[in-house]
């Protein structure tokens, strides 16, 4: 009895033991399972631990993208390529300026439809696809726009999306000015003596009037084989001078520097504004580079228009080489200034080590040095201590008898339009000059 | 007994615990091969793009408008000549295609089958911004509706003002150089003197579409501002119908013209419609009168030849790679280059660079008087996308009418190679590109007899079903009585005697005549008597086996064309040609 007792109790021993051994190799397979089908699927869906290594890794090479406006990437890029010369270096990483030249407007409108890939609220770098983390190799860590107003733009784009601003406008990582620049007439001297003797001083009116002549030059006293008047000024889609242009026509029409929605809805004024702009000969093919076309094409496609100083003095040995009449620039009562603001991206989507570099970048733009270069490009300097004549290869200097001056005369600045002004502004091209 | 029991179970559960492992591994490695099988499906991000070509490939494609499309060759050939290799050492390689302005656009759209596009005029990047931001924002409408494009910032590398080319003569005859020549000069000398013979391209080239809208703005009354309303009006298509009468055929652009004016001598043409290149280029190259640039005095139109890559990927199509935008502005360097620019200048282009001086020592425009470097005065506003599309559109309904004989070898080679097949669609692709509301195409079959399977007739929808069916059903048997097809054809145009339309004979076979009644020498005597209405005769030998001499004798005899066609071009010479009617 005790025997088989016992023989049972070592019998139910054994299979107590048994039980154990098959729920440990139970354990053991669904471990492994776990594993393997976890590290499967981290790999289909490209997850892995490389968003850690990412903040945790020190790159090899740290690159600045600067997007820049088309009228300072000239100088930046200048800039770029002797600040790369240097050898420049942060926390022992070499660091490189990449430049993506990009309108300001056509940059704008990137970002409201988020192209470039800015993360949502609340994503975690750790959890980005391979797929994502290559699309942020390439994310801008740098934006300069045209004009402060564009930041204001996207930021408010953002705020809606993400709940925050992604420029900041104060402390370390602020939007500052690199160099400024103004709207300013550009007219063959041919064509403005006309119209000086005609109607005196240039302004939009002047301009409206030489644009609705119904006989063209010969009524305003010119040229026949000049044809009709023809104004320049950049394509609203291409070129945030062309918004920057129709704003400055309605400054003065109305007589003020403060433009809202309501200006521009007055049917009496949208009518001179369609005449205004029916004397554009050709917005289709206008590219971006609205002074380099002037040049290009010279009095063929326009007689004059209001273009950004900067341009116009870069491309001036360009007209005088190419075309049979000399470009003479004069200062509008109503001006418009881009101060080209140095943005940095302050998103998780560039690392800490990206924005300090970047900063780096900043502080070689405002240096002297690269003040006094910025000269050669027609630009006014943000530097207080560097005058307009501060070297003799300054375009304030070499082009001074085609009218360009140092201090510019008495004049309103226009203010900056709103988000609301700006689309209005623009659906109106759309509707009445693009279509 | 219980120590062997556990030794007996210690080694099954070895055994076991092994097989397991062994199953979980097979199991992983199962997973990690459908991994890669879901990667390729889902186009994953492995080596290669999604499509088309390996992720570092630094070659690019760039389609060039057909007249610059010879310099533009030779630029690239000397780019490739450099071996420039990208930072991982790839190639930069560009290779060109030859591709209509037009078609540039559409094909641009989805899928093309190049990377960067050189158009002649800065218009059809317009027209592909307007088609892709309106096929892209059909489901939702942008904030700021901009900086959606299908291409990058264009680089313009030469420009040439759209010029009338003419005879120093001709020129002189005009009023040249005392007074300045207008578009309306031309339109008016054509439409008082039948002899006056004028061409320009079809409204697919940069120069087409000028002289197309400059018609539309005289036959309008205007200058500028030039709306759908004006061009529709009916006034308005009188007038373009009546200059459209005195064109006496369109075609595939102002190289062909060239080719044709130096083939058949001044007698050919009086006046034409191209680049001012062109007029420099054949100063250059040929002796006897020259020919002068006339610069509209209404105004013309830069051919500003942009240069843009494509943004490849949002139709589904393989992203560009680094290397390809590396390998593009490499080239974008090189074309802009003072040597490169000195050179385009030497062909007769303005560079644009704009520190190269036109009337610098050396230049063509140094010297010439058949060209004025400080022309144009002014240009011709250009309408909005949306007008200048209008004008494309109308332009069918006004230009010249078109009675037109498709006659097409049915003998036994023809089953060869699948050449019937391919014959039917090239046919239905020339019917398709016939779009006039006046045109009239009929179909006539060789081989040991000669049928008329359907007689000419309009090109309304019951029209083009008709012959689309008669089309289809091509057989293939029997000889070859090619010069009775084309003596058939002759008459049936002759009989209807339609002075004012664009008669002509399209005519293809495979071989050598061999079953015909009349011989060639009294076919071009018939043509050569016969004064009545005038009928011009393209020929196209499909293949090595066809009789060329025949061919061109009789293409020459009938004011038109010989061209050569394989298996896998004879489709697009059928689209080539409908571009002439």
């Amino acid at each position: 009895m005790y025997s088989t007792q016992s023989a049972e109790n070592v019998g139910g021993i054994k299979n107590g033991m048994e039980r154990t051994r098959w729920v440990f190799i139970g354990i053991l397979v669904v471990v492994v399972l776990i594993i393997g089908v976890s590290l499967v699927v981290r790999a289909v869906t490209g997850g892995d631990t490389a968003g850690a290594e990412l903040v945790l890794e020190k790159p090899k090479t740290i690159t600045v993208r600067v997007l820049t406006a088309l009228p300072v990437e000239p100088w930046v890029r200048s800039a770029a390529e002797a600040y790369n010369a240097s050898n420049p270096t942060l926390d022992g990483v070499a660091v490189k300026v990449e430049i993506i030249p990009m309108d300001g407007l056509t940059a704008l409108g990137r970002w409201d439809r988020n192209d470039f890939g800015a993360l949502d609220a609340g994503a975690n770098l750790e959890n980005l696809t391979e797929a994502q983390k290559t699309a942020l190799e390439s994310f801008p860590t740098v934006w300069i726009p045209d004009s402060r107003y564009l930041v204001e733009l996207a930021n408010a784009s953002y705020k809606e999306r993400l709940g925050r601003d992604v420029f900041l406008t104060d402390g370390e990582y602020r939007a500052r000015p690199i160099a400024i620049s103004l709207f300013t007439w550009g007219i063959y001297e041919s064509r403005a003596t006309v119209l000086s003797s005609k109607f005196g001083d240039i302004t939009w009116n002047v301009i409206h009037d030489a644009a609705v002549a119904k006989g063209g030059w010969p009524e305003l006293g010119g040229d026949p084989a000049w044809g009709f008047f023809k104004l320049v000024v950049p394509n609203p889609n291409k070129n945030a001078g062309g918004l920057a242009a129709m704003v400055a026509a309605a400054g003065e029409y109305y007589g003020r520097t403060d433009i809202s929605v309501a200006d521009f809805t007055d049917p009496q004024f949208q009518a001179w504004l369609r005449e205004l702009m029916g004397s554009v000969t050709d917005f289709s093919s206008a590219s971006a580079y609205t002074a380099e076309d002037f040049a290009l094409f010279g009095y063929s496609v326009g007689d004059g228009g209001q273009l950004l100083e900067s341009d116009l003095l870069q491309n001036m040995q360009g007209i005088l080489t190419r075309w049979d009449d000399p470009l003479k620039i004069y200062y509008p009562k109503y001006v418009t200034w881009f101060e080209f603001p140095y943005t940095i991206w302050v998103g998780p989507e560039t690392s800490a080590l990206e924005k300090n570099a970047a900063l780096g970048f900043q502080r070689f733009l405002l240096s002297e040095a690269q003040q006094k270069a910025a000269l050669a490009y027609g630009l006014r300097p943000t530097n207080p201590n560097v005058s307009l004549d501060a070297t003799p290869e300054s375009l304030f200097v070499k082009w001074k008898e085609r009218g360009v001056e140092t201090v510019v005369p008495r004049s309103d600045a226009m203010r900056s339009p709103d988000r609301e002004t700006l689309l209005a502004l623009l659906r109106w091209f759309q509707l009445n000059v693009a279509k | 007994m219980s120590n062997e029991l556990s030794a007996k179970q210690r080694t099954g559960l070895i055994v076991g615990i092994v097989g397991i492992i062994v199953v979980c591994l097979c199991a992983i490695i199962a997973l990690w091969a459908g991994k890669s099988v879901w990667d390729n499906v889902r186009g994953g991000d492995g080596g290669t793009g999604a499509a088309g070509w390996d992720a570092t490939t630094a070659e690019l494609t760039v389609a060039v408008s057909p007249g610059m499309a010879p310099t533009f060759a030779k630029l690239v050939e000397q780019f490739n000549a450099q071996a420039a290799k990208t930072p991982d050492g790839s190639l930069m390689l560009v290779r060109t295609l030859t591709v209509v302005p037009e078609k540039m656009v559409e094909q641009s759209l989805a899928n093309p089958p190049f990377q960067a596009i050189a158009p002649d005029s800065s218009l059809w990047l317009n027209q592909l911004d307007r088609r892709w931001v309106a096929a892209q924002s059909e489901g939702e409408a942008s904030l700021i509706p901009i900086g959606n494009r299908r291409f990058g910032d264009p680089v313009r590398y030469a420009t040439s003002p759209v010029v009338i080319a003419t005879w120093e003569g001709v020129a002189r005859e005009l009023g040249w150089p005392d007074r300045d020549i207008g578009w309306k000069d031309i339109q008016q000398k054509a439409t008082a003197d039948a002899n006056f013979k004028w061409n320009h391209p079809s409204t697919g080239h940069a120069s087409g579409l000028l002289a197309t809208l400059a018609e539309f703005y005289a036959g309008a009354g205007l200058t500028r501002g030039l709306t759908e309303e004006a061009a529709t009006a009916q006034t308005t298509l009188d007038y373009v119908r009546a200059v459209e009468a005195t064109v006496r055929f369109y075609g595939e652009g102002e190289d062909v013209i060239v080719q044709r004016l130096a083939a058949e001598g001044q007698g050919f043409l009086d006046a034409f419609v191209a680049q001012e290149q062109v007029v420099i280029a054949w100063n250059q190259s040929q002796s006897g009168e020259r020919l002068i640039a006339l610069y509209p005095a209404e105004g013309t139109l830069w051919a500003d030849h942009p240069l843009a890559l494509l943004e490849l990927g949002a139709s589904g199509e393989a992203p560009l790679t680094d290397n390809q935008r590396r390998t593009y502005q490499a080239l974008v360097t090189f074309l802009t280059s003072p040597d490169v620019q000195r050179q385009l200048l030497a062909a007769g282009y303005r560079p644009a660079n704009l520190d190269i001086r036109l009337d610098e020592t050396g230049s063509p425009f140094a010297t010439a008087v058949a060209v004025d470097w400080r022309q144009p005065q002014t240009t011709l506003q250009i309408p909005s996308a949306n007008v200048v599309e209008v004008v494309q559109n109308v332009w069918w309904y006004t230009k010249r009418p078109t009675n037109v004989y498709l006659v097409v070898d049915t003998s036994g080679s023809m089953e060869e190679s699948g050449k019937i097949e391919l014959t039917r669609v090239a046919l239905r692709s020339f019917v398709e590109q016939m779009r006039g509301d006046r045109d009239q195409v009929g179909l006539i079959t060789f081989a040991s007899t000669v049928n008329v399977l359907r007689p000419i007739q309009p090109l309304d929808d019951a029209g083009r079903s008709s012959l689309n069916r008669a089309i289809d059903q091509l057989q293939a048997a029997g000889n070859t009585a090619l010069i009775d097809s084309v003596w058939e054809a002759y008459s049936e145009l002759t009989l209807r005697g339609d002075p004012e339309a664009i008669n002509a004979i399209v005519v293809m076979t495979d071989g050598q005549e061999n079953n015909s009644r009349h011989s060639l020498a009294e076919l071009q005597r018939r043509i050569q008597q016969e004064r009545g209405t005038s009928v011009v005769i393209f020929t196209i030998a499909f293949g090595n086996d066809a009789d060329e001499k025949l061919l061109r004798s009789m293409a020459e005899t009938g004011g038109g064309q010989f061209r050569r066609a394989k298996e896998t071009d004879i489709e697009e010479l059928y689209k080539i040609i409908s571009t002439y009617f």
